[in-house]
């Protein structure tokens, strides 16, 4: 929904700010809720759940090691949809919601990157292997970065747009593929493991839960505020090129 | 006119460009002969699995090429606005995707058809009636990168490094075609073709397919102003 | 191809905006066969991209452009064959000979004959002598020739020219000045951006200013002249002082 105004001829579009970006009520509750759950997530994880028999304790990276990954997806699948929102319609708010949402993406992603090896070499004895699951998320990964840093290289705004909305559709589709292809070539996941013995325990299974619930709040919240900051930074060097 | 005669003259036209110029296979032509060359002295000549070995340097020359190549040619697009010249006759955008794609991928066959032969001669190795089957895999994993590489290339050109930035955006999308074409050469050169091979090479399909559906639906978004 | 009975551009309520920035706002312009129109307006006034979306190298934001009551959206193709468009880019092949690039583009516009086609107009253009040479070879002049040879090939109804008249020398300026009175006959349209007030009276016989993307000024020119101009450069100078 846009409005003109006659003395400055400019589009006005402080409504679609309002559909974009929920209002800062909105914004402050998903963040209100990050702060709280946060601790109770950490205790939860340090204290409540048991520990793993055969991992020991670096098993306890798992609650936060999951949620990001499950965050890195749902980003990336943000990125997606809005990709295609912007080209169906054309309208900015879209672009702002997707390039937003890539680079809170791209820091869960890298949390997952992290947690991983540091998971990885005190229970299985590597920093890295080359199955399905860490190698679509490598190339989710290097996906991102490639969609942040060709963002960096088209100065046009409406421009810079259509290309990323045309690479995070192609990137979209992209992932599963890897995962079948990788899946295809190598056959193991440790990680498997945990789920193999019959499912997890209650008290694991609810602090995964809470770990979930507490990421999606922090990246709905991060998601918000940066597509926040990202158009006033647009309107305002806008505003000085003119 | 159809989408087929404007994509063939429109390669036709990069075809007669660079056979004036041998701008494109002169250049990458000479740059992954040295690639191959360079790949040879670590090689190891005997043992286990040097095939797959193999299969991961012809690829990455390949792979190479095919960037070099579709970088350059749309590069040239680019100046003096010719791309702009395309888009302003009645040719449908997706057929001058099509024609860059068929020029790209002439262009890279080209090459891929020099270097094969003094790959196998370097590295050593006896495909024998593999062969036949490594062609095939060539022509699979070079359509699925050249699809892929022209839609980006598109877009590359018209950002401020220029084609700087395409291996950065190909070499993400493109792993599972690069995957699939390095087992299924491999499986080609020991010469031990096994019903996995012809998953991969039907992957290469599926991924071809999909990706040249996605890239004609994308590529006029790329090209319009 | 059925050639439309009756060529007329319609604009209306045209918008070429990006969020804020307009490039164009809310244009409205009937521009009937048989019209010569000089398209002014300072640096950024909006008169590329005025003449880019006719040509349906850009697409509107909102608003239709209508050539011969078929609208651009929707049969793009069929429309472009009927526009010739001419920008300060030769959109020529340095490396083909000039012969190979017309012939090309001959092709490509589906001509029944392209060889004569591509006779026709170096000869109309007087490039003749130079088709076999290529085009890196050619002087700045010539090629300029050569390019609005490109542009006339399948002899379009409506011919767009982007500042052609810009590093022309007055030779140059007056053959192209020629040419396009040769070329405006009441079956045409011709659209010229120019800068130069007096060449814009000299020739067209409408002129269109457009300034922030909105169109100030629209006045016939035969009589009047130096009231159009001084209208016009009053225009100039009160867009300076903003």
């Amino acid at each position: 929904m846009s409005v003109e105004t006659e003395a400055t001829g400019h589009v006005d579009d402080t409504q679609d700010d309002v559909q974009v970006a929920p209002p800062s009520g909105r914004r402050r509750l998903f963040g209100i809720l990050t702060l709280v759950l946060t601790p109770i997530l950490l205790v939860m994880a340090m204290l409540y759940a048991p520990e793993d028999l055969a991992q020991g304790p670096a098993q306890r990276i798992f609650y936060i090691h999951v949620p990001s990954a499950w965050i890195g997806f749902l980003a990336f699948f943000v990125v997606f949809v809005s990709s295609i929102a912007f080209l169906a319609t054309g309208k900015r708010k879209y672009d702002d919601t997707a390039a937003a949402s890539a680079e809170v993406g791209v820091i869960f992603t890298t949390g997952v990157m992290i947690t991983g090896p540091l998971w990885g070499r005190p229970v299985w004895g590597v920093y890295w292997t080359w199955d399905p699951r860490l190698t679509s998320f490598l190339m989710l990964w290097l996906i991102y970065l490639s969609y942040i840093v060709l963002r960096g290289y088209v100065p046009d705004p409406a421009r810079r747009a259509r290309f990323s909305a045309v690479l995070g559709i192609v990137g979209f589709f992209d992932v599963p593929i890897v995962y079948l292809s990788v899946r295809w070539w190598r056959s193991e996941h440790p990680l498997q493991l945990v789920f193999q013995r019959g499912g997890l325990p209650a008290e694991m299974l609810v602090t995964l839960l809470v770990g979930v619930a507490t990421f999606t709040f922090m990246y709905l919240y991060l998601l918000s505020l940066r597509t926040r900051t990202g158009r006033l930074r647009e309107r305002s060097d806008e505003e000085v090129a003119q | 006119m159809s989408w087929a005669s404007s994509a063939v003259i429109i390669a036709g036209k990069d075809l007669r460009l660079e056979m004036r110029t041998r701008d494109v296979i002169a250049s990458v032509g000479l740059f992954v002969l040295l690639v191959v060359v360079t790949a040879s002295f670590a090689f190891p000549t005997s043992g286990e699995g040097r095939e797959g070995v193999a299969a991961g340097v012809l690829w990455m020359a390949f792979l190479f090429a095919a960037l070099l190549g579709m970088g350059r040619s749309m590069a040239i697009e680019k100046e003096d606005g010719c791309l702009e010249g395309l888009m302003l006759s009645p040719a449908a955008r997706e057929s001058i995707f099509l024609g860059k794609l068929l020029a790209n991928l002439g262009f890279t066959w080209a090459v891929e058809v020099v270097i094969l032969p003094v790959f196998v001669v370097l590295l050593q190795l006896a495909p024998g009636s593999g062969l036949v089957l490594l062609a095939l895999c060539a022509l699979l994993g070079t359509l699925g990168l050249v699809t892929v590489g022209t839609l980006f290339a598109a877009m590359a050109v018209h950002t401020r490094g220029r084609e700087a930035i395409l291996p950065l955006l190909v070499m993400p999308v493109s792993v599972p075609v690069m995957i699939a074409a390095v087992k299924t050469s491999e499986a080609a050169l020991t010469g031990a073709w096994s019903s996995g091979a012809t998953s991969w090479l039907l992957l290469m399909v599926g991924y071809d397919a999909l990706f040249l559906l996605v890239a004609l639906a994308t590529f006029p978004h790329v090209m319009e102003e | 191809m059925d050639l439309p009975s009756e060529i007329g551009i319609r604009i209306k309520g045209l918008t070429k905006a990006f969020g804020r920035q307009l490039a164009l706002a809310n244009v409205d312009l009937e521009v009937p066969a048989g019209s010569y129109v000089a398209v002014m307006g300072a640096n950024g006034a909006g008169k590329t991209t005025l003449l880019k979306v006719i040509a349906g190298l850009a697409v509107p934001t909102k608003g239709s452009v209508t050539i011969a009551g078929i609208e651009m959206r929707k049969a793009g193709p069929r429309l472009r064959a009927l526009v010739g468009f001419v920008s300060h880019e030769t959109m020529l092949y340095s490396d083909l000979t000039a012969r190979e690039n017309l012939a090309f583009h001959a092709r490509l516009f589906g001509l029944d004959r392209p060889e004569e086609a591509v006779a026709r107009a170096a000869e109309r253009l007087a490039v003749g002598h130079v088709l076999d040479r290529a085009v890196r070879n050619l002087s700045r002049g010539t090629r300029q020739r050569v390019a609005l040879a490109r542009a006339l090939l399948h002899d379009p109804a409506v011919i767009l020219l982007d500042e052609p008249y810009t590093g022309l020398d007055e030779a140059a300026a007056a053959s192209l000045s020629e040419l396009l009175d040769e070329l405006a006959t009441p079956q045409r349209i011709i659209m010229v951006t120019l800068h130069d007030v007096a060449r814009a009276l000299s020739g067209p016989e409408r002129l269109v200013a457009l300034s922030s993307g909105r169109v100030q000024l629209d006045r016939p020119i035969h009589e009047q002249t130096e009231d159009i101009a001084e209208t016009y450069l009053a225009l100039l100078r009160s867009e300076a002082r903003r």
